[in-house]
């Protein structure tokens, strides 16, 4: 397969926005072959440090966020704060298919970055901006993070709470990555757009919009009067076939059955068991609702003898749903991660492996991912490209516009 | 707006696919103006139809509100796609389609006639599009798989999502299937540019597994390289008490997040009216107030449970002290600023009024507005007649069973 054949070969990006949603969703467009520019200020993507910023991030010597959200990238420094930059950003601009940025509506007027400012330079080009809490509104200008935005503001973390316990933990990055994918189909909308119509676009998400898409049941449902009942803690379950159970091992095992009539007798053989599945407590759903509790003690007791392994061998035999809660740290080696294509092998010496997007097509592969640029270093490169002189690219580094 | 306006107007969509991530993919291209056709079996339908009654870890309600969600702007054909007079309206459909979404485990696609390489013969221009539990090859590939087991429990979520010696983190139904629904968005949307730049349609698809990875990639890269993921310190044990969470007297988590408390901490003693604390020796600088963390957040904890979260606010707003509040989505059905964002959107159906808008916005067009979704095969007959049926035909397969 050749780099050409890729459904985004040609599509020219230019990444000037922080942090991990939106350089996600360039990472996304890169994967498939986008030819994606990375521009900074002279200090850099805060992003670059965020594993040594926030207490949140496993620490390693690899700077694993940089790579994964940067891979496949070539980088500019430009001081946008003087003029000469100014032109330089319109130069690429002019080129460019896609501009993607995360600036607050506020400082993108300061900046002359909104989409009015930028439509006449290039009107054929899809304007893609990220914010916390979307364009307009009382918070439109506040920055809005991943925890904030997305988890805390919308509602998830109250909700992903067991009874009368603190709210739920979110994962770092988790809603920045989830929203990435909406900001890429956002983009690819405008794209079909433009086909048809030849007009360029503006198109956006927020982190508010996407936490709340992703609990859109309970949103829904509140939208209605309807509310999720506080979750009981695992000891006492609404359902003990819709649970999690520690094993001997100490694993935790998720049992997740919808079509209980179907499939208690299953679980019951599975679980050596086979004396509970005409046992009248438990014999037909209601009564398994009515026994909830006397249920899942059984469970627990019965799943707590034997190690994960062995229930993961009586369970798939007889084609009972479960799952387990694996530890992060089994992802990397899961042979089924491999063979699903999440977990793919790099060419970034420090760092053999990371995750792949999760879009698959039958036609193209996406790139192999290439160690993410340093500050500026591709600087004179791109400057050139755009049609500047040896002698032009001397001055900007001289005023000190670009690094 | 006119409709004709909307990007995707003019695609013609077959979801034959059930739950939610896949149809609620289906859901997003319908919102900016694809035709939607339903396939599900006659009678009960997609069971997702049936939900909100038979799910525990469902809101009660008695009005199917998920269905406003995952079948809004749909229309329903009831078709058996086990019986063999099905399938000659099956490919009549599939020849005029552009999107084929479906969610069926491999084998079952097999035994279905339904994998890429059936249908592809029939229309090869067709965007293909599969949904599946933990992909398309590998030991699982054939495992059904559900929001919380592929997208969280697999990818190493919920494990990370807890607090130290605490069970695993929870999530929200249909929480993780909404979001690869983005994902099996932008691989349709990428099979399309494909196909108008080859004239060539493709198998394109997602797993809930791959996108529950990729949300917890931060974490997982990092662990592929040798760290150790991170514990989180429950609320009433903080490693640090400046920057934690206190339950109010109102049953609300405020967020005390003072970083800086090197420069507040006199401010903040004061603010929350324990002045003395200022000039307590056991926390005079930062080191100390961290390695007491659990003396001074037994100092502070009951001091924030005395007061409501709406008394906090007031206290706190003029200090600079930073803090926010964990929202609850009661709440923020009616914020303001969710009302500005366009995050929900008015329906026409009565039922339901408001639904959650789709998080994709776009300069040139809105999303459709939707009403009520689609009883099953309500729009059997008028789809078959559009295909050139007539009405002894679909008398027959009314009778066959096939339809309904």
């Amino acid at each position: 397969m050749t780099e050409s054949a890729l459904p985004l070969a040609g599509l020219r990006v230019l990444d000037i926005s922080s942090f991990i949603a939106a350089p996600a969703a360039a990472v996304v467009l890169g994967d498939w072959g986008a030819d994606v520019i990375k521009i900074e200020g002279p200090e850099g993507d805060p992003n670059r440090r965020i594993m040594h910023d926030s207490s949140n991030y496993p620490k390693s010597p690899v700077n694993y966020p940089w790579q994964m959200d940067s891979r496949n990238k070539r980088a500019i420094v430009l001081d946008l704060k003087r003029s000469e930059a100014r032109a330089v950003l319109d130069k690429l601009i002019a080129r460019a298919d896609v501009l993607i940025c995360n600036f607050p509506p506020l400082v993108r007027e300061k900046l002359k970055l909104a989409y009015e400012d930028i439509k006449p330079v290039n009107p054929r080009l899809i304007y893609a901006s990220l914010t916390g809490y979307g364009e307009q509104g009382p918070d439109r200008d506040r920055p809005g993070f991943d925890a904030t935005a997305y988890f805390a503001r919308s509602g998830l973390l109250d909700a992903q709470r067991y009874e009368n316990g603190p709210p739920g933990v979110p994962v770092p990055a988790q809603g920045d990555r989830a929203t990435a994918m909406s900001l890429v189909s956002a983009i690819l909308m405008a794209l079909i757009h433009r086909m048809k119509t030849g007009q360029g676009s503006w198109v956006g998400t927020s982190l508010l919009g996407n936490g709340l898409w992703s609990c859109g049941v309970v949103a829904q449902a509140a939208l209605i009067g309807a509310f999720l009942p506080p979750r009981p803690p695992p000891e006492r379950p609404r359902s003990a076939l819709g649970n999690i159970y520690r094993t001997a091992d100490d694993r935790w095992l998720q049992i997740t059955i919808v079509r209980t009539d179907k499939l208690w007798a299953p679980l019951c053989r599975a679980l050596g068991r086979a004396d509970l599945i005409d046992d009248p407590r438990f014999s037909v759903e209601a009564e398994r609702r009515t026994h909830s509790a006397e249920l899942a003690g059984l469970l627990r007791q019965t799943i707590a003898k034997e190690p994960y392994e062995h229930w993961r061998q009586a369970l798939a035999a007889e084609d009972v749903t479960f799952g387990v809660i694996s530890r992060p740290q089994d992802v990397p080696d899961d042979r089924q991660a491999v063979e699903c294509g999440a977990v793919v092998e790099t060419e970034i010496p420090d760092m053999p492996r990371t995750l792949a997007d999760p879009i698959r097509l039958g036609f193209a592969r996406q790139r192999i991912a290439h160690p993410a640029p340093s500050l500026g270093q591709h600087s004179d490169e791109i400057l050139r490209e755009a049609g500047l002189s040896a002698a032009d690219v001397a001055a900007l580094r001289a005023s000190g516009a670009v690094q | 707006m006119t409709e004709d306006a909307l990007p995707l107007s003019g695609l013609q969509v077959l979801d034959v696919s059930t739950f939610i991530a896949a149809p609620a993919a289906a859901v997003a291209l319908a919102d900016f103006g694809a035709d939607v056709i339903k396939i599900e079996a006659p009678g009960e339908g997609d069971p997702h139809r049936h939900n909100y009654k038979r799910s525990a870890t469902y809101p009660r309600s008695d009005r199917n509100f998920p269905l406003q969600l995952d079948g809004r702007l749909k229309r329903s054909l009831a078709l058996d796609l086990k019986s063999g007079s099905a399938r000659p309206v099956l490919e009549r459909l599939i020849r005029r389609a552009d999107v084929m979404i479906v969610n069926f485990p491999p084998p079952a696609r097999e035994r279905l006639k339904l994998r890429w390489q059936d249908i592809e013969p029939v229309n090869p221009r067709l965007v293909y599009c599969s949904l599946t539990g933990y992909g398309e090859t590998g030991p699982d590939r054939d495992r059904p798989g559900f929001d919380v087991t592929a997208y969280f429990g697999r990818s190493g979520i919920l494990d990370a999502a807890r607090y130290e010696g605490g069970p695993p983190g929870l999530s929200l139904p249909a929480q993780g299937d909404r979001a690869t629904a983005m994902t099996l968005v932008a691989a349709i949307l990428l099979g399309l540019r494909h196909r108008d730049r080859t004239g060539k349609g493709g198998w394109v698809g997602t797993s809930l597994y791959a996108n529950g990875a990729w949300a917890n990639g931060t974490t997982l890269a990092g662990v592929a390289v040798g760290a150790k993921p991170v514990t989180r310190w429950p609320p009433d044990r903080p490693r640090n008490a400046l920057t934690n969470l206190y339950r109010t007297r109102d049953e609300r988590w405020l967020q005390l997040l003072m970083v800086r408390d090197d420069r507040l901490w006199d401010r903040f003693c004061e603010a929350i009216g324990r002045h003395e604390l200022a000039n307590d020796p056991r926390f005079t600088d930062r080191e100390e107030r961290k390695q007491r963390a659990l003396e001074l957040h037994a100092e502070i904890a009951p001091v924030f449970a005395a007061r409501t979260y709406a008394e906090w606010e007031k206290v706190l707003a003029t200090t600079g002290i930073p803090f926010g509040v964990i929202e609850r989505v009661v709440d923020v059905v009616d914020d303001e600023q969710a009302r500005h964002a366009g995050i929900f959107a008015e329906t026409t159906n009565p039922e339901v009024p408001r639904t959650v808008n789709n998080p994709i916005r776009l300069g040139f067009a809105k999303p459709r507005v939707s009403g009520r979704p689609a009883a099953v095969g309500e729009n059997s007959e008028e789809i078959l007649r559009e295909l050139g049926y007539g009405e002894t035909e679909i008398m027959t397969l009314r009778k066959s069973g096939a339809l309904g």
